[in-house]
Parts: structure tokens; sequence; C-alpha cells
């Protein structure tokens, strides 16, 4: 071989070189993020067009924050599903997180330096829990989360008695120290011109934190195989067990991180909080083209995929068409992803063969 | 009778799967009343067949006859039963309940057993068995339910596939048994089997298979097994015979050893040695232990004894090897590119640093040096892994593990399915690497693939050794066959008559 230019079969440097993803796979990565961010656009532009005087900066901003607790859950459940298996505890962990910390600073009198380290801490419990009974006990990952789902709601109604807790109106007996309350409440503080909260800074921090671990490290690279082809990786000897602890261990701690957040934010806590976001979790990361049956995922996607559900949202309450429209959107919108997905992936196929 | 009109005609069949052609023009008569055998080496399109005349797939071209009218298994598949190694039932049910399913009749309750069903069940011996769940029955009464099932909705064709890979022999001889009273009730009976003298035993002729088409039907006095493996290896052009250094001793100590070496159930006090720069087969077909002995060398089966690869020992020994699955299935990653398939045995330092944050250059240049090293083509590194054809997907199958560097490679039947052009590539990248003091053990069920590929050989039957075969003293394929083929049969009488005393 005496030059890399004069013979094909030869690899040679191509113009964009990509390793991440195949030459395919980054050209359906492309149209999937293309196609969601024209339904971004587009969903965008309808609003305008149909209330253009609500239409202004602030709405935007206010769709950011109200993505970023969605979004840093479908972080993590990201890498629960590209390593293979499923996570449905998140949502109860996010009020476990925050219920967990209320009770623990509030009621307990545990300053927040110790108490949200801990919340947290409780967070990475729950994940090797989930963990070691995936990979030790080879229970299904479904079945595991279902019960821990229980299991985390149940304790968070057991330790906050259902109550609801306010740090600014503790219960009789308890003193929040002001330097202490203003450390939480400056974790969300809004700040610039146009107010927009530190939790979308906070959402875009972990975001290209946990991209750089998914896309760029050799954690990332290791979730992809196993995911990909769990036997291979076993008979390879990469370590499967431990990576799939830490799966659910990072998205844990980032549901407890986002009960925390919203806490700061919203400033009450209930027991029943986060149940509800299980379900938009999943169709953020769906829509934003990871695969259920694992190997497949990016953090833009689940990213992109909670901006296009939360901007559904918003201006659904601000058009008010009813309930009723923005279930469903959801639905069309989770179904209509993947099925177009498939159906390319189809004409692909037909036209290789 | 009425001319060769009874029975299975098969004419010019014809079937390929993208560039690989498995089936070309291929004639056979299956006669009512016969069991016929079937042999072929792997990829000869043997199990192409099989698919065809069970309805699983459809030929390109030509045509089949049955009773000499045009027949579409795919249409007609209550008239075929296939009878697989592992049964195609359905495990929660129970026994009389897999014999129903599909001929529930009229009824929308939950259906009932009738006399004549209840009649093949106990003529088949699993009456007592119908209301076991299929689950909890062993694989031979799981077999026999799958014959019973084809029976009762009167099959006419009995194909059966490797069926005793994974049964005891007592077993075996009653699955034969049930085989024959099959053939004498009129029935088109098939045998499929890599054993050798299970088809002298038990088939009536013997068509081998090379090629996608019948080389040879054998009956009477020329069916013997070494006739049958002699038909199984000759007529091979361009014989990819690579060995430079075979079987030249270098002195030394050896890199490999094993003693004492036993599994629960598949083999039992091995004792094995390698030397650098050796490519050592172990011969055997399905159920021999010779699979799981190989995969014990890498540490995926438990075992007791002691095993030394280069100066290491035990656990220590084993993370000094690299195992490749026969299917490439298990060792390529589907959503990985080229580049990321090479790569994936690796870890920190070779591709990631400070972090774990991967070195992409780092990684692109390896991959494209393992490209060019392996002789892998491919437009570019960062290609989907099954854009590549099947020899070069073997490639990186062996890249990768290679990529780890191990002093003792695995492999598990390294070029089943690949074209003659990349096989010979293979046998050189082995011989590479061997010749780096290195060595390889390698699981074989063709002779032909020992013979161009091993310097050294042992028969595995029944989870033992035989004596080493030194392939180099034997000048062609042929009689390395016989000596295989002869050497199974020994082991196996031996085995036998130990079992009777």
């Amino acid at each position: 071989m005496t030059s890399a230019d004069s013979r094909d079969p030869a690899p040679v440097e191509t113009s964009r070189p990509s390793l991440s993803s195949t030459g395919q796979a980054t050209f359906d990565l492309g149209l999937r993020m293309g196609g969601l961010v024209l339904a971004i656009v587009l969903v965008a532009l309808l609003m305008f067009l149909l209330k253009p005087k609500s239409f202004n900066i602030d709405v935007g901003i206010s769709v950011l924050r109200a993505m970023s607790s969605v979004a840093i859950m479908s972080l993590g459940l990201t890498l629960v599903i590209v390593v293979g298996e499923i996570d449905l505890s998140f949502g109860a962990m996010y009020g476990l997180g925050a219920n967990s910390l209320a009770v623990m600073w509030i009621l307990l009198g545990i300053p927040i330096y110790a108490a949200l380290p801990l919340a947290i801490g409780i967070g990475a419990l729950v994940g090797l829990f989930n963990g070691a009974l995936v990979t030790w006990l080879r229970i299904p990952s479904f079945i595991v989360t279902l019960g821990t789902y229980n299991l985390l709601y149940g304790v968070s109604l057991w330790i906050t008695k259902t109550s609801t807790f306010n740090p600014v109106y503790p219960p009789p007996g308890s003193e929040i120290p002001t330097a202490q309350l203003d450390f939480f409440t400056g974790l969300t503080a809004s700040f610039g011109a146009h107010p927009i909260s530190f939790e979308v800074v906070w959402m875009l921090g972990l975001a290209l934190a946990i991209g750089f671990l998914l896309h760029r490290t050799l954690f990332g690279f290791r979730l992809m195989a196993i995911g990909g082809n769990p036997v291979a990786a076993q008979l390879a000897r990469l370590p499967v067990t431990r990576y799939k602890i830490l799966a659910f261990v990072i998205c844990s701690m980032l549901a407890a991180a986002a009960g925390i957040l919203d806490f700061s934010f919203i400033q009450t806590t209930q027991p029943n909080i986060g149940l509800s976001f299980t379900f938009p979790v999943f169709a953020a990361v769906i829509i934003g083209g990871a695969s259920l049956s694992g190997g497949k995922g990016t953090v833009i996607g689940a990213m992109s995929g909670a901006l296009l559900l939360a901007e559904l949202q918003q201006g659904l309450a601000l058009l008010s068409p009813g309930p009723h429209v923005q279930q469903l959107f959801l639905g069309f919108v989770t179904i209509g992803a993947v099925a177009l997905d498939l159906a390319l992936t189809n004409i692909r196929k037909r036209r290789a063969a | 009778m009425n001319g060769g009109l009874e029975g299975v005609r098969l004419r010019g069949l014809h079937k390929r799967y993208g560039a690989t052609v498995a089936l070309a023009g291929l004639d056979l008569d299956i006669r009512p009343g016969e069991v016929l055998g079937i042999a072929g080496p792997n990829g000869a399109g043997k199990s192409t067949l099989v698919r065809i005349i069970a309805g699983e797939e459809r030929p390109d071209d030509g045509e089949l006859l049955f009773n000499g009218h045009p027949w579409r298994p795919a249409a007609d598949w209550r008239r075929v039963a296939v009878v697989h190694q592992e049964p195609q039932l359905f495990p929660n049910l129970t026994v009389a309940e897999n014999i129903l399913v599909g001929r529930e009749g009229a009824t929308n309750g939950w259906p009932k057993l009738g006399s004549a069903d209840a009649k093949v069940m106990k003529a088949f011996g699993i009456d007592r068995f119908a209301d076991t769940p299929l689950a909890d029955c062993t694989l031979a009464t799981q077999q026999r339910a799958e014959i019973a099932r084809a029976v009762a909705r009167d099959a006419q064709v009995f194909l059966f596939d490797e069926p005793n890979s994974a049964l005891t022999d007592e077993e075996s001889d009653e699955l034969f048994r049930e085989m024959h009273k099959l053939a004498a009730g009129g029935r088109i009976v098939l045998l499929v089997t890599h054993r050798l003298g299970d088809l002298f035993e038990h088939a009536s002729r013997v068509a081998v298979i090379r090629d996608g088409q019948v080389r040879a039907i054998l009956e009477g006095d020329a069916l013997t097994e070494d006739g049958i493996a002699e038909q199984l290896v000759v007529g091979r052009d361009g014989e990819t015979n690579v060995k430079t250094c075979a079987g030249i001793d270098r002195g030394g100590g050896s890199l490999v050893s094993v003693n004492d070496w036993s599994h629960a159930a598949a083999f039992h006090d091995i004792a094995l040695d390698a030397k650098p720069g050796e490519i050592v087969a172990l011969v055997g077909v399905e159920g021999s232990g010779a699979r799981e002995l190989l995969r014990s060398f890498a540490g995926l089966e438990s075992c007791s004894g002691a095993i030394k690869i280069a100066g290491e020992k035990g656990d220590r020994a084993q993370r000094l090897s690299a195992y490749v699955p026969a299917t490439r299935m298990l060792s390529l990653y589907s959503n990985f590119s080229v580049a990321e398939n090479l790569l994936v045995r690796l870890g920190s330092p070779e591709i990631a640093g400070v972090g774990m944050a991967l070195k992409k250059k780092r990684m692109r240049q390896l991959a494209n040096e393992a490209t060019r090293r392996f002789l892998i083509r491919a437009h570019s590194v960062s290609q989907g892994i099954r854009s590549l054809s099947g020899g070069n997907q073997q490639k990186v199958a062996i890249a990768q593990a290679l990529n780890c560097a191990p002093r003792l490679l695995l492999l598990e039947e390294p070029t089943r399915g690949v074209d003659i052009h990349s096989k010979r590539e293979i046998y050189r990248l082995l011989r590479d690497y061997v010749g780096a003091d290195n060595t390889v053990i390698m699981f074989c069920t063709e002779v032909l693939e020992v013979y161009e590929a091993a310097d050294r050989a042992h028969v595995v039957v029944d989870g033992g050794l035989s004596r080493q075969i030194v392939v180099g003293d034997y000048p062609h394929v042929e009689s390395l066959a016989t000596e295989i083929s002869r050497m199974e049969r020994h082991a196996r009488d031996d085995g036998g008559a130990r079992r009777q005393l």
C-alpha cells in the first residue's frame, strides 16, 4: 500500500470524521434530530400565529424552566435505557429526594449543607439497590423498579406523615436560619434582565456532564456496547455488572437532584410529587431516539424531547383549548416519532437489499 | 409402484442469500419408508435445504413435488414435522395441550384431548406426562411430544435435524427406534446430523451435500463411516494450506498447560499442552464437550483442575486468553461501527485517558491500523458493522479479540459461513499471530478446517480427549478424515464397553 488515497479499500480520513456513530447512524441521528428541531420550531410557530401577543421571551424562558426537571431525569433514564434496562422508579425518587430533604432539614433540623448531600446520597443508595437486584439476583429491571417505585412512594408518605412542607413557613417548633433558607432558594434563584431561574443552568450543566460521560468516555462507550450486545460484552469480559449498577445509581441520583431543585424553586413539597413525571420522562427519551432494546440513545435527543414536551405543555396552557389536547398531542408525538423511525429504517433496508 | 411418483422430489433448487449461494440446483428424491441421511460440511446448504422442506424458507428457483404434485411446504405446513435438537413447542402448556395446539377444533372452550390423540400419546409413551407442563419434562420427552404432535396431525414428512446432540445414549436409541417406526409406517424421514456413526447405523441412504448440490448418494456397501467422511472433504479446489512451520518443535516449554481439568457435565480429566507457535484443533460434534472445553480455557465455564498460561495460573492465566464465539452475533455489536467493534475490548490506557475520556484520535488511528493489519475491507472504519460481508465481519470479530493482545486465542469454528478468499486470509492471520510466540486453540466440526489450519488435533468424544493427531502426517484431507472418524468410533466403542461393565 503506497498511499491512502489511491485505493478505495483503505479507510481514508473522511471530511467529517465521526467515530461515535456509524455513517448511517449519523445520518439517522441527523434525520431524527432534524425532525425534532423541525417539530419544536413548528409548534413555536403555531403558537405564535395563534396567539402573537402572549408570545415573548419570558414565555420561552418559562418553557426552559418547566422542562428542566423532566430533562434532568431524562438524562439519567437515557443511561439506563442505553445499557438495556428500564427504570420506573425515578419519579418516586424525585419525590423522595425532595421529601427526605424537607424532613431532614425542616423537621429534624439538620443543616441544609448536610441534608442536601444526604438526600442525594439516598438517591445513590436507591440506585445501588435497583442495580444490585437487577444484576445479582437477575430480576428483570421492569419488575425491580416497579417495586421500588411503590417502596419509595411509601417511604415518602411515611417520613412526611403525609404532610406538606415549606421552608418559609416551617411547622411550629422548627426554625430555619435565614442563611440556610437563602442558600436553598439560591439554588434556583432567578437572574438577568429577563429573569431566568438558575435551575436552567443546572440542567444545561448536567446535560453537558452526562453528554460527555455518554458520548466521550470509556464509560459511555461500554454502556453502548453492553446495551447493544450483553452476551458479547459478558464473553469479552467487560464489567457488565458494575456498569449496569452505575447507570442505575446515576439515574436515581439525578432524579433526587431534580426533585430537590424543583423543591427549591416551588418551595413546597408534597408526598406524591414526581410520580406523574414517570411517563413524560420516558416519552422525552424515546422521542429523542433511544431504543428500549438498548445500545442506542443520545443526550441531545433526550433534551430535545424534553424541550418539545415542555413547549407543548406551556403553549397549550396559554391557548387553553382544554386539558385533553395536551394528552392527545403527547400520545401522537410519542407513537409518531417511533413509527417514523421504523418506517425510515424499513425504507433504507429495502433499498440496501 | 407408480414410477417414482411417490414421495418428495426436489428438482433444481436454487437459493441465494445476498452474495452467498446456498443451494445451486439441488436435486433429491426422498422415498416413503426409508430413512434418508443428509451429510455435508457447514455452509454446504444443509440447513437451507431443511428450512425449505420445513416451509420456513422459499427457494428462489426449482420445484418441489409431493407424490407427483407441486408442493409448497409453507402453505402445507401440517404435512411436515421438524424434530430439532431443541423442540419448538410451548413450554408453558402441558404435554397434552402441546399435542392439541393448532388443532383445537370448533370449540370455544378450553380444548379437550380426543381419543385419537390419546392413542397417539400412548403409542409414544408420553400419556403419563399428559398433564405435566412441558417445561418440566426431560428433553427426550419433549422431543417425543414434538413427534407425537406431528403424528396426531397426520404429518407425512419428518425432518430430524441434529435430534440427539443433547440426549443420552439410551434416549437417542429410543428416539431412533421411533424414527424407524415412522419410516416403517410409510412416512418420509430425513435425518440430518454431523454424527457419521448415526448416519451409518440408521440411514438406508446418505446424500452428501457440498456447495449447494447433492454430490454423492451412498447406499449398500458404499455406505460406511469412512466413506461418508471422505465424501465430505473430496473435490475441494484451492485448498488453503498455509502451514509454513507446521508441527516444528522449537524446543522450549509449553505456553498452555492444563491438567486434571474437569467440568460438572461436559468433560472430565483433560490434560492438554500447547506450545507457542502452534494451532491446536479440538474436533468434536455438538454435545461432545469440545465447545465447553474451549470456553473453559477462557474462564467461561466453572471447572476444577489446574490451568497455566504463559507462567500465570488460574484466573490470571485465563485473563491472558481471548475467546471468539462461533456466531458473530455473539461477538459483534450491531449498534456499533467497524472501529467501535474493533476496539470494544480495550480500555484504559489504550483508548481512554484522564477521567475515562476517550482518545478519539488514537481510536481512529488504532482502528485504521487494525483494518490494514487484519485485511478488513471497509470503505471507512466509521461504517456500520452490518454493512460488511460475512468474511470481513469474521475478521473484525477475530481482530477484536486479538486487539487486547492475548497469548492464547480461543476460536470456535473460525471460518464457518465464510467465503474461500476470506477463509484463506483468516488462516494467514492466525499463522502470523502464532508466529509471534502465541497459541491458538480452536474448536472445529469440519475436518477440512483442521487439515487446512491446524498443526495438531485432538478428537473429543463424550467429554474425553483422544491422543493427539499430527496433521502434517496425513498427505491429504481424506486420510485425515478417515483417521478422525476412526478415532471417534473407537472412543465411542471404548466408552460403550466401559459403561456396560
